[in-house]
């Protein structure tokens, strides 16, 4: 494997990973940009419309049409939050010419789509194409809609809501429903040609050889823009309330959910993430053995880390009678990692599956490029093994210091209307 | 033991199969360059084997609804201990599932894999239920049920499969209810355990950074020699109609969301691959981003780009399933039978066909790049009856005649069911 970045232009990086056992290819562009209410859903709308048609593919259909006939190579576009950052972009993968039936050009096929998609937008007098637009837009407002129905997903979205509220992290990547439908085609343009000119924009391109093609397409496109990039911060600790809030909705569920959140000054993230794996990351984790194996008081309870907010979120679905029993417990066993209550063979465990973790980091074109991007964003571009070596380092009295340096900020709990008749 | 080397001669790639003198039938193939590695340890065994005897047997058992599901949630406790503590040695992460017609054990890593690999081949081997652990199991699996009966996907295509099936076991939920599982036990668990955990009924896939010598040899050491006892499964008689062609049912949904499947006559071996391929590049031209019905639907807003299809295939039953998010379900209902019809009529465009088989192609290839993905391919494969690459081979043997003969002749108007699900406030 051979891993390389270089600027192109201002803020704007190309990291390049070669691996030959790859069998496909794949280019994944990052707009990087500061989360706003008032600018989420434009910006998600404008970026959402690159994948419904370009300049030369002027239809969902026709662009779709000559995908499939590229081996049914796979573009698309995405929106998603981290911390206060709202990250854009598109992404684009496909097989390689080796496996193509008659040696066919499909690494410049997908560049020259790829670059119509980004920087010759199928637009006419300032605006996206109408259709394009529409399509986009329903997508994203039946989005919107949608994150009800996966209630998981759903609880541990109000609940940071709540945990950062009044912090750009308390908004949805997407914009809320009333702003998504009121953006018009033109100001989704605009909002796309800003993004253009004043985000931070990663590349990575990944592919089994060398295609030179791909960063000179990149590179000359750029150059023609006229960028005045703006920095975004990364990582902002969100303050911690003086009293633990709880916020419930009632909903017409058989099973309840909740979600704790804590939050932390402390900046050691190696201990924060071996702590986060001995609580509630695994299943011989103390969560995992106590409030599900123990007490069968659940099907899941784990908890991940909000790195990029100094924060830790628990989450559960529970039977209502047992939520305090189960919020008791959990609260319980984080009192035994600030006790010191670690076994040699927990914390060894935890290394063990991080270890694991680590080490596949490659097998994926995705893997790849979602580890060194999140490095970016960190400020810290360190590879996978030197991040292990970086966990080794932990000690127990480190995590239990981090341990205790988590407060309870916020409950969010999905209650059953069942449980009140 | 004769090592069978499986090439794809499209692609290039292979990988080995081995039947054990242990009854076992055993794939590997060596990934070089990647350093994971994924192992699955499979019995044929899913929610539809409610009823079964052996050779020797008289009659017929029949046991309670999602037993399957929770044997395998059983079966990660050893006598000593829990199964994830072993992994936990190793840096291995274990998991396992139970779908309509297999129960799966797997684990993934990237260090220690033969380590790995004994503790998954010891603890599948090696059942150990009591009534304390059966009545503390309940109370999980009550919670898993109650999770999944407040997921509308979940819901909305069980809804579907009651109204399409009207006897196979098919249409039960996987996991059962919470007054099915009572009647669980220990001795049922260990009836079906030594029924259908027997290795003549089971398979080994494993693929990534490995050697197949070792996995061998770690073979050797670990399977127990089964006796093959004549498993037979029984399902009753299923006729070709459906119970009923509409279904709704209200939830806390923030879109509606709907399945629409056209139950087909069921298959097996190589004919079922046949025809699930042929399924395949049917419900993709129908749903194909580029076909005037996807646009004018699309463009009306009566769907969005969820839009999708799927063939859904296995022991005695087989179906294709549209689905996606729409407030107007009925009426992508009807605009997917005109299409049907007009195909019907009009015959398919050999230049569509081509196009879509192309696209099929990649995606193959594109699974070929991925260990998870081989492994499960390499099992998958073989509880079907049929060699990892012949997907492969069929398809560039596929004509356009296949794939109209399909259409015309399973997707028919009478043999289909609409569910849905909408928002409580409907």
């Amino acid at each position: 494997m051979n891993c390389s970045r270089k600027e192109i232009a201002a803020n704007v990086g190309f990291s390049t990973i070669i691996d030959p056992k790859f069998k496909t290819a794949s280019l994944t562009l990052r707009f990087i940009t500061k989360l706003d209410s008032r600018t989420a859903a434009p910006n998600s709308l404008g970026v959402g419309t690159l994948s419904a048609s370009n300049s030369r593919l002027t239809t969902l259909a026709r662009l779709n049409e000559r995908l499939s006939s590229l081996y049914g190579a796979a573009l698309s576009t995405f929106t998603r939050k981290r911390g206060d950052v709202q990250i854009l972009g598109l992404t684009a993968s496909w097989i390689t010419r080796r496996y193509a039936f008659d040696g066919e050009n499909v690494d410049s096929e997908m560049l020259a789509i790829i670059r119509d998609c980004l920087f010759a937008p199928n637009v006419k007098d300032g605006e996206f194409d109408a259709e394009s637009f529409a399509i986009t837009k329903k997508d994203l407002l039946d989005r919107i809609d949608s994150e009800l129905n996966n209630k998981r997903g759903y609880a541990l979205s109000r609940a940071a809501e709540i945990a950062f509220r009044g912090e750009p992290a308390e908004f949805s990547c997407y914009g809320t429903k009333e702003a998504a439908a009121a953006v018009t085609s033109a100001e989704a343009y605009e909002a796309y040609k800003e993004l253009i000119r004043t985000s931070r924009i990663e590349i990575f391109y990944i592919a089994p050889e060398e295609n030179p093609e791909a960063e000179e397409m990149l590179r000359s496109c750029i150059s023609e823009l006229d960028r005045q990039p703006q920095d975004c911060v990364f990582r902002s600790k969100s303050p911690v309330r003086e009293k633990v809030e709880e916020v419930s909705d009632k909903f017409d569920v058989l099973q309840c959910k909740m979600v704790m959140n804590f939050k932390s000054d402390s900046d050691d993230m190696a201990a924060m993430k071996l702590l986060s794996t001995i609580f509630g990351e695994t299943p011989v984790s103390k969560l995992f053995m106590n409030v599900r194996e123990k007490l069968s008081l659940c099907y899941y309870c784990a908890c991940r880390t909000v790195a990029s907010k100094g924060a830790l979120m628990v989450d559960i679905g529970v039977e209502h009678a047992n939520i305090d029993k189960a919020r008791d417990e959990i609260l319980r066993q984080l009192d035994e990692i600030r006790n010191g209550n670690i076994t040699d063979e927990e914390l060894q465990s935890a290394m063990m599956s991080l270890d694991n973790a680590l080490t596949q980091i490659g097998d994926t074109p995705s893997s790849y490029s979602g580890w060194y991007f999140e490095r970016l964003c960190d400020g810290k571009m360190v590879t996978p093994m030197e991040q292990l070596e970086l966990y080794k380092n932990v000690t127990k009295e480190r995590i239990i210091e981090a341990a205790g340096t988590l407060t309870l900020d916020s409950v969010y709990l999905m209650l059953s209307k069942e449980a009140d008749k | 033991m004769e090592k069978n080397i499986l090439t794809s001669p499209v692609t290039g790639d292979s990988c080995i199969h081995v039947k054990h003198k242990s009854g076992l039938d055993i794939y590997i193939c060596e990934m070089p360059g990647f350093s994971s590695v994924e192992a699955l340890f499979g019995t044929k065994y899913g929610s539809v084997n409610t009823m079964f005897r052996m050779r020797d047997d008289k009659d017929y058992t029949t046991v309670p609804e999602g037993i399957a599901h929770f044997l395998e949630h059983k079966l990660f406790e050893n006598e000593d201990c829990d199964v994830f503590e072993l992994y936990a040695k190793t840096g291995a992460c274990g998991n396992a599932f139970t779908s309509f017609d297999k129960t799966c054990y797997l684990f993934s890593c990237s260090k220690n894999y033969q380590e790995s690999l004994k503790i998954l081949l010891d603890f599948v081997q090696k059942p150990y239920f009591t009534k304390e652990s059966v009545d503390k199991e309940q109370g999980i699996i009550g919670q898993e049920i109650k999770m999944t009966n407040d997921n509308p996907e979940w819901r909305v295509f069980f809804n579907m499969l009651r109204c399409m099936y009207h006897n196979h076991p098919v249409k039960i939920d996987i996991a059962g209810t919470v007054e099915s599982i009572a009647e669980i036990d220990a001795d049922l668990l260990y009836k079906c355990y030594y029924t259908f955990y027997n290795l003549n009924n089971m398979v080994l896939s494993v693929a990534g950074n490995i050697t197949a010598d070792e996995v061998l040899a770690i073979c050797d050491e670990c399977l127990k020699p089964c006796e093959d006892k004549g498993l037979e499964s029984v399902f009753p008689d299923e006729p070709e109609t459906i119970v009923q062609s509409e279904i709704y049912e209200k939830q806390e949904v923030g879109t509606p969301i709907f399945h629409i499947g056209y139950k087909c006559r069921p298959a097996s071996g190589e004919e079922r691959l046949r025809k699930s391929m042929a399924a395949s590049v049917a419900s993709s031209l129908l749903t194909d981003a580029s076909s005037e019905m996807f646009r004018r639907l699309l463009i009306e807003g009566t769907i969005n780009s969820s839009f999708g299809s799927e063939v859904f295939v296995g022991d005695g039953f087989f179906s294709v399933i549209f689905s996606g998010e729409s407030a107007d379900p009925e009426k992508v209902r009807d605009s997917l039978c005109e299409e049907v019809d007009r195909i019907v009529r009009e015959g398919i465009s050999e230049k569509d066909f081509q196009r879509i088989r192309k696209s099929a192609y990649g995606l193959m290839v594109r699974d070929l790049n991925n260990v998870e993905s081989v492994a499960n391919l390499m099992i998958n494969s073989h509880m079907e009856g049929v060699s990892p690459y012949d997907a492969v081979n069929v398809l560039s043997e596929m004509k356009c005649s296949d794939v109209y003969e399909f259409i015309r002749s399973e997707l028919c108007r009478d043999r289909l069911v609409l569910s849905v699900i909408e928002g409580t406030d409907k």
